[in-house]
């Protein structure tokens, strides 16, 4: 009994990753667009969820507030009023078939040789081990909230500001767009 | 140490525990809703269900009546109506439109519902020990069950993390119902949470600026105002100062809490003489309970939320003031779930108080209320926090 706790504690990561992409099955395969923001929302609760196996809880729950809180719920707002599903846009997406096929095929044969060669390969030049750095990060994670903002306020703090600016300029052409279409 | 599968078990106890309270508190809730309100009205309330009143109590009552005075019993009566309440949900037939997407329409409730009552998993009731299990016990002898369910160092976060996903039931609700009503309820409702999710924040940060923590248990001990140890051994105490923010904070919080829950005066979502009933219009039987259940569940999290951070916690006196209960007095300078609970039934109150006192707003109002006013207000709140805490 504890040995099963212990065995599904060490696999959750697998277990959250297989649901994860299971979400993104059925992004892909649903044939409505409602149905495929649900999946999508699952899937992006789930690599939270992968986050958190890693403890990197800070990341975890920024992902549930930025994608799942913030991001999805717009994608649902346009789905929902725009209803593809009902009107004949529906061969709208499966008129690029015969050329995503083969262009899909060839990045999972490089995904596929690139995980082969990096992790199950003998002749691996260096095993998965930690870099220094990430390694002392994970020894701290015991403050992951204050060591992530101590470098974004304290050491990255000019690039954060000017990020924050280019968020600013993106808000403002979006409200300049809205309403010149109202005045003329 | 634990072995996993006492830490399963552990889990699972208080688990149940919490969940039970949750569910013991609600039905009470719409009783004392009910009542609460007729009172404030001048008014009975639900009386039908109580049967006659006979014997001693009927000649008090009477003699209250004679007296010119509303007698007291009469605010017990009507007390079964809950438990007709519920057999009458759990027996409706359920029924889910036509033209509707099934599956959308049956998970709604649950998406709303299970965000709601997630909340409660980092919310800290009792900063220690509550009582240890006897060594009889066959599993859990022996271990101690706190008063909070997880100790995690990004319990705010989580809050606000889990606080986003509860608008998809609202919105999924209203958008799988194909009915006009439902969603534009479920439109409105949406873009209400999704507006002050940011001054609910923003009045948050201000606790979280002045304690410099995420956690639970360490913001709620700290901004009580008691002196704590930190992990470095130094003691610290929030300066007296602090308790300004904390005060204005508290009724933003407020404020934004009662639009985050779809209650009076910002129901726009439900807004009956506008939408007949809002994004559950199509909803029946358990799983409009569901629904209801949600929204109460969520009111009891921004209660505890608000009592935890602004109100002093598990501590008698709120904004920081604690420091001025001498250390000696045995029962009101320790912390107590007693204490925490109370202010949690009053907050709980204080939504039915508002509800039979205040109109609803109107939904350009709400909007500039939201973005106009609360927004800069909670900002200049959080800067006034920060600059306690650059100071002293």
């Amino acid at each position: 009994m504890n040995a099963l706790f212990t065995s599904i504690g060490h696999n959750l990561f697998l277990v959250f990753g297989l649901l994860a992409c299971a979400g993104a099955a059925v992004m892909i395969l649903s044939t409505s667009a409602v149905h495929s923001v649900l999946g999508f929302l699952f899937s992006m609760i789930m690599v939270a969820a992968c986050f958190l196996c890693l403890s990197a809880e800070f990341l975890g729950m920024a992902q549930l507030l930025v994608y799942a809180g913030g991001i999805v719920v717009l994608f649902l707002f346009v789905v929902m009023l725009v209803e593809l599903t009902k009107y004949k846009e529906k061969s709208l997406f499966t008129t690029q078939i015969k050329w995503s096929f083969p262009l899909v095929l060839i990045a999972l044969g490089i995904f596929a040789y690139t995980m082969k060669s990096n992790l199950f390969d003998a002749a691996t030049p260096v095993a998965l081990s930690l870099s220094s750095g990430l390694a002392e990060g994970l020894s701290v994670s015991a403050q992951n909230a204050q060591m992530v903002s101590r470098g974004l306020f304290a050491g990255f703090l000019l690039p954060l500001e000017i990020l924050s600016v280019i968020l600013l300029v993106a808000l403002v052409g979006a409200l300049v767009l809205a309403k010149s279409e109202r005045v003329s | 140490m634990m072995t996993p599968v006492q830490q399963v078990v552990m889990a699972v106890i208080q688990i149940t525990v919490l969940i039970s309270i949750i569910l013991l508190i609600v039905p009470v809730m719409t009783f004392a809703e009910r009542k609460v309100i007729g009172y404030i009205q001048v008014r009975l309330g639900a009386t039908r269900q109580a049967g006659g009143i006979r014997g001693f109590a009927a000649g008090i009552n009477k003699l209250s009546w004679a007296m010119g005075r509303i007698p007291i019993l009469s605010f017990f009566r009507g007390l079964p109506v809950f438990a007709a309440d519920g057999l009458k949900l759990l027996l409706k037939e359920d029924i889910v439109p036509d033209r509707a997407d099934r599956f959308v329409f049956v998970i709604a409730p649950v998406v709303c519902m299970i965000p709601a009552f997630a909340t409660f998993a980092v919310i800290c009731f009792y900063p220690g020990t509550l009582f240890v299990f006897p060594d009889q016990f066959p599993i859990v002898g022996g271990l101690p069950f706190t008063g909070f369910l997880t100790d995690i160092n990004v319990g705010l976060l989580y809050i606000m993390a889990v606080g986003s996903i509860g608008v998809y039931g609202i919105v999924l609700g209203g958008w799988a119902s194909n009915s006009k009503y439902p969603l534009l309820g479920g439109l409105r409702s949406a873009a209400q949470i999704i507006s002050y999710e940011i001054p609910l924040s923003l009045s948050l940060l201000a606790a979280v600026v002045l304690s410099g923590t995420l956690n639970f248990r360490e913001l709620s001990v700290y901004l009580a105002g008691v002196p704590t140890v930190t992990a470095a051994g130094d003691v610290v105490q929030m300066p007296l100062i602090a308790a300004v923010p904390l005060f204005f904070g508290f009724f933003f919080y407020l404020t934004c809490g009662f639009a985050e829950t779809n209650r009076v005066p910002f129901d726009l979502a439900e807004a009956e003489t506008e939408l007949v009933s809002g994004f559950h219009t199509e909803y029946t039987g358990m799983k409009f309970a569901w629904f209801m259940l949600a929204e109460y569940a969520n009111m009891m999290a921004v209660s505890a939320i608000a009592a935890g951070f602004f109100l002093g916690g598990h501590y008698l006196l709120p904004f920081g003031l604690q420091r001025f209960v001498p250390d000696g007095i045995p029962f009101l300078a320790e912390p107590s779930l007693l204490f925490f609970f109370g202010k949690v039934f009053f907050l709980l109150f204080v939504f039915l108080w508002v509800r039979a006192t205040l109109p609803r707003y109107r939904y350009d109002q709400l909007m500039s209320v939201g973005w106009k006013w609360l927004i800069p207000v909670t900002l200049i709140n959080l800067l006034i926090a920060a600059a306690i805490r650059f100071a002293f």
